[in-house]
């Protein structure tokens, strides 16, 4: 039982240190076999999740002197492990195809396995020692996948700033950990919510802060921007199941501990349904697919938030899963359109829809659901967390609808642009050369991610979304009404008819009002300009310190020693010089007289031996 | 009760009665053959070697009234018949087919026995027979050559040993007329009350015998002229195997017979150790003939290993840094004899370029030489260590300057023959004698097992 519980992560991540290190000792030739060896592991890692699930393996070892530490598998965990492995191998299939022999692919097959592998401990850890692993290795690989291609200066600049954010919000985790040790002896999860009096308060900032850095969610958002500079499946996976999903996983996890402390579960809620109205405009004035998707992205990882914080972790987790499948579905279809088009401009995509079918009808369906239309996924899910939000203050409620009613438009933007009639005007390969093909393995996981987003619609009915609660323990808050649902279902296709007229008329929007939203509300210039600048002047005031003041003694130092040296080189060396070279003489001269006594004659040692015992007994005799 | 069990002296009859075995079966045996003798003599040394390893876990107890079962004898005796069983290697092909090969061995091996029973009895007159029994073979041996420098080596051997024994009895009648007996028991309890001078002139006088065993200064003269004149293995021998039961009986004299305060046994030691490792090293540092050269270097190091019998009874530290100092040294001493057997040359010239005619045997004289200097992770090493602690922990700082400024000073001699055998010119000399190759390199790598495994060692001891 225990064994499973340890395979579970480990087929993953080993694969991928042996791919990784075995293109170092093998060299090329690894390139060729490494994504059927990939997908293998991928393979056996979902088989490994659908037992884990039903098994429900724990394991406990010793971690730190006296703290347990251990994975284990609850409802939870069986819905996230699940999610990860089937969304992990749909992409490493799609990659199979997408990757040219030509690049290296046994290191990026290999990154991608330990990333999977980092998510898999992350979300079966049982304690945050485990988990901080997990998670920070998944930092670490995120940023080695975003900077794949590491020749492009700008790719490494966005790895590097998809790094450094996420991890600035990772000290927060770190902090989590520290107050935790404190405030209940232990770092188990399930212990934190039961921490004393401020320590609690202290667990709480530091778990929000991390886990709103690794979500992107607001002011932390812009990363997710950049992190658009990976390659199609590195964002198809960071974007769904990994990454931005470990975010929303720790506060579901921790829901608990969330509400214990009041406040931040209203600030969770408030965060999570601000990201989703604000970033939701941010898609919608976006000119790039992708940019457009990432957006997207952060909008409803908004939502999961919102439903930590509002308390409905069965909502939050359907949201996560159903997500999951949407987005990587999107992205690869995006993926898909660039290798082949060249191009991911929605004013250039134009037919693409028409032209490569199986992927216009996949991803028809994903925008669909992602727009919130019934009977698809997110509409359901969407709208568990929007009641869970109704009890809580109908603000918050008007707020998440209206994220909703966004994410119909800036989904109705990417239909439309990909669907509409290829024309004149429309160009591709501005931004690769593409090659005008999309091959079986691109598209074989498109038609399984697009049945599951549409298949997540099932989450509305009562009988599954019980079930659904059961499997999670969490049965205590209400399901969706239907007044709701039909609420943000007809107000869904309003917007999107609404859109689909003002598009085919050919509306536009002042580009003042959009700039903002169409830069990230400049949040990326806002970090540069409050945290990075004042960092930088600060440590080229403290470099110019240690040059100046720090640097300046030791060479005042070295220079006052160099001056004593020479002063005592022309004084005192030619004393200390002759001193040894006495000591040499005298030394040569005893040696030569301790071999006199050693004449060779019998009677003379016999005489010598007398005279030194009898001189040892007056000696003694005086002495003692 | 008097326990006489003859159980108890096992390790001692196992090799007299390969001593005895050898003798007649020499006499027997064609020349050709002899070599059965040498193989009977190392099952004998083998033998005695387990039977002293099992008796080491019995609890301490004297038995015969006059022979220790203790841990200073358990080492003495592990050491010795470790020694010797080398030596009887290093001896195989040198003494191959010679005229006299059988009384060889069986000399060593009556030597050996003396040198045990020299460490372990606890009665003035057995130390005196003790004396006699590891000496006298010893002078055969030294002559065993039948050549000129071996010969005058023996007689001058013969002639100090003589002399020195003879005071050394003088002293041993003295203490008994001052102590009313000759045990160690009877001798701690008596002396204390004995006029102190008396004492004094005794104890010196004793001495004399030991420190010849041990080659000290000033009953050291022997011990160049001897090692440069005698056969290789036998220089080996003498330079190696006698001091460990002389520095064994000093200590023992020093712990059990002396009482505390008397005979102002602490400055003595003090001033014949200093004196005996300084006029070691200097000797030392001009000397051109390697076997001139080690001599020097064990009388040296007998200065190094009379530091911890000088602080006897006064720290703790004496006894585990003196048996520690003696394995060391014993194998270390007859790892570089390996080496100057193996290449078969007395002159320094000889060695030069030494590791290009072989790569092991050059390392293992660096290990033997290093070794011999202090330096880890060497054995030698940990048991300076041990004596330093001994001396800072006994209150005779100085002495452990002394040794400290001695061994320093020591390393220009060792460098003098370390250096042309990694740099000089190739001579062509004769073949390397394939068993000292091999018993060097063991000896080595046994200096090295020793220190690096000094602590699981030391808590056996």
């Amino acid at each position: 039982m225990s064994l499973l519980g340890w395979l579970l992560p480990a087929v993953p991540v080993v694969t991928g240190v042996l791919l990784v290190s075995g293109r170092f000792v093998l060299g090329r030739g690894l390139d060729r076999f490494a994504p059927a060896i990939a997908v293998g592991a991928s393979s056996v890692a979902l088989g490994l999740a659908v037992a884990a699930a039903v098994a429900r393996p724990a394991v406990r070892f010793p971690l730190f002197d006296g703290l347990p530490a251990g994975l284990a598998v609850d409802g939870l965990s069986a819905a996230l492990v699940l999610t990860v492995t089937s969304v992990g191998l749909a992409v490493l299939v799609f990659a199979a195809g997408e990757f040219s022999p030509d690049e290296s692919r046994a290191r990026f097959f290999g990154l991608m396995l330990v990333f999977t592998g980092a998510m898999l401990v992350t979300v079966t850890a049982t304690d945050l020692a485990v988990l901080l692993m997990g998670w920070e290795v998944m930092g670490a690989m995120s940023y080695a996948l975003i900077g794949f291609w590491w020749r492009e200066p700008r790719r490494v600049g966005s790895a590097g700033i998809s790094f450094v954010t996420t991890r600035a919000g990772d000290l927060g985790l770190y902090f989590a950990a520290g107050a935790a040790m404190i405030g209940t002896g232990s770092l188990s999860l399930d212990g934190l919510a039961g921490a004393d009096g401020h320590w609690r308060d202290l667990v709480a900032a530091g778990v929000v802060l991390a886990a709103l850095g690794k979500s992107a969610q607001v002011p932390f958002s812009f990363w997710l921007s950049r992190a658009m500079d990976g390659p199609s499946p590195v964002s198809a996976l960071l974007h769904s199941a990994t990454m931005v999903a470990a975010g929303a996983y720790l506060l579901l996890r921790l829901e608990p501990l969330l509400a214990a402390t009041g406040w931040a579960a209203s600030l969770v809620a408030w965060l999570g349904a601000l990201t989703a109205l604000l970033l939701g405009a941010v898609a919608l004035a976006q000119r790039d697919l992708k940019q457009l998707l990432a957006a997207s992205t952060c909008a409803q990882i908004g939502f999961m938030v919102l439903g930590a914080g509002a308390g409905t972790v069965g909502g939050g987790t359907a949201h996560l899963v159903a997500h999951a499948a949407v987005k990587s579905l999107l992205f690869l279809g995006a993926g898909a359109w660039l290798t082949a088009l060249g191009t991911k401009d929605l004013g250039e995509l134009h037919g693409a829809a028409r032209r490569y079918r199986t992927v216009g009808a996949a991803f028809g369906v994903g925008m669909l659901a992602l727009a919130g239309v019934p009977p698809l996924s997110l509409w359901a899910t969407k709208d568990t967390v929007l009641a869970a939000a109704l009890e809580r203050s109908p603000l918050l409620y008007g707020v998440g609808l209206a994220a909703a009613l966004l994410s119909a438009g800036y989904a109705a933007r990417a239909l439309i642009a990909v669907s509409r009639p290829i024309d004149a005007a429309t160009r591709v390969d501005t931004e690769e050369s593409g090659t005008r093909h999309v091959g079986p393995l691109e598209k074989l996981p498109l038609p399984a991610l697009a049945l599951g987003s549409a298949a997540g619609g099932v989450f509305a009915l009562p009988v599954v979304d019980e079930a659904w609660r059961n499997l999670l323990g969490t049965s205590h808050d209400p399901g969706p009404g239907l007044v709701e649902l039909a609420l943000s279902g007809v107000l869904a296709l309003l917007v999107l008819a609404g859109t689909w007229a003002l598009v085919r008329r050919g509306g536009r929007a002042r580009t003042a009002w959009t700039a903002p939203a169409l830069h990230w509300l400049h949040l990326e210039r806002l970090a540069g300009l409050l945290i990075a600048r004042p960092v930088f002047a600060l440590a080229s005031a403290l470099a110019r310190f240690d040059d100046r003041v720090v640097d300046g003694g030791v060479r005042a130092t070295a220079a006052a020693g160099r001056g004593a040296a020479g002063l005592a080189g022309r004084r005192i060396e030619i004393r200390v010089d002759g001193l040894v070279n006495a000591v040499g003489r005298g030394a040569r001269g005893l040696a030569g007289l301790a071999r006199r006594p050693q004449t060779g004659q019998a009677h003379t040692y016999y005489a010598q031996a007398a005279v030194l015992f009898a001189v040892l007994i007056v000696v003694v005799l005086l002495v003692g | 009760m008097m326990r006489e069990n003859p159980a108890d002296l096992l390790p001692e009859l196992l090799v007299l009665g390969a001593a005895v075995m050898g003798l007649l079966a020499g006499s027997f045996l064609p020349r050709a053959r002899q070599w059965i003798v040498g193989l009977l003599c190392a099952i004998g040394l083998a033998g005695g070697l387990v039977a002293a390893a099992f008796a080491a876990r019995r609890t301490d107890l004297m038995t015969f009234d006059a022979f220790m079962l203790d841990p200073v004898t358990h080492v003495t005796r592990v050491v010795v018949l470790a020694a010797t069983l080398l030596v009887i290697v290093l001896a195989m092909s040198p003494m191959r087919g010679h005229r006299r090969e059988s009384e060889f061995y069986v000399l060593i091996l009556l030597a050996a026995l003396g040198t045990i029973a020299l460490g372990a009895t606890s009665d003035l007159l057995v130390l005196v027979a003790a004396y006699l029994l590891a000496s006298i073979p010893g002078y055969a041996l030294a002559g065993f050559g039948k050549d000129a420098p071996g010969t005058e080596a023996a007689l001058k051997y013969f002639l100090m040993g003589a002399f020195l024994g003879i005071l050394m009895l003088t002293g041993v009648t003295l203490l008994y007329g001052l102590g009313r007996g000759t045990s160690y028991e009877m001798l701690r309890a008596e002396l204390g009350t004995a006029p102190d001078g008396a004492v004094t002139v005794g104890v010196v006088l004793l001495l004399a015998g030991l420190l010849f065993k041990a080659g000290a200064v000033p009953a050291h003269f022997w011990v160049p002229d001897v090692t440069e004149g005698a056969p290789p293995v036998v220089a080996a021998f003498v330079t190696t195997v006698p001091k460990i039961g002389a520095f064994a009986a000093l200590y023992r004299f020093a712990a059990e017979a002396l009482p505390p305060g008397a005979g102002d046994w602490p400055p003595l030691i003090a001033i014949i150790a200093t004196a005996t490792m300084t006029l070691g090293n200097l000797a030392a540092f001009a000397q051109d003939n390697v076997r001139r050269l080690l001599a020097y270097s064990t009388v040296s190091q007998a200065g190094y290993l009379l530091v911890p019998i000088a602080v006897a009874g006064r720290t703790d530290l004496a006894e585990p840094a003196l048996l520690f100092y003696l394995a060391a040294y014993a194998v270390t001493n007859v790892g570089a004899f390996a080496v100057v057997i193996a290449v078969g040359r007395d002159d320094l010239a000889a060695y030069g370029a030494l590791v290009r005619r072989s790569r092991l045997l050059a390392i293992s004289l660096v290990i033997c030489l290093l070794g011999l200097v202090g330096t880890p992770p060497a054995a030698v090493f940990v048991g300076k260590l041990l004596m330093f602690g001994a001396a800072l922990d006994g209150r005779y700082a100085w002495l452990a300057v002394v040794a400290a400024v001695n061994s320093v000073a020591s390393v220009f001699y060792y460098l003098r023959w370390i250096v042309p055998a990694f740099t000089g010119d190739a001579e062509q000399g004769r073949g390397l004698d394939r068993v000292a190759q091999w018993t060097a390199c063991l000896a080595a790598a046994g200096s090295l097992a020793l220190g690096v495994g000094s602590g699981v060692a030391l808590t056996i001891g």
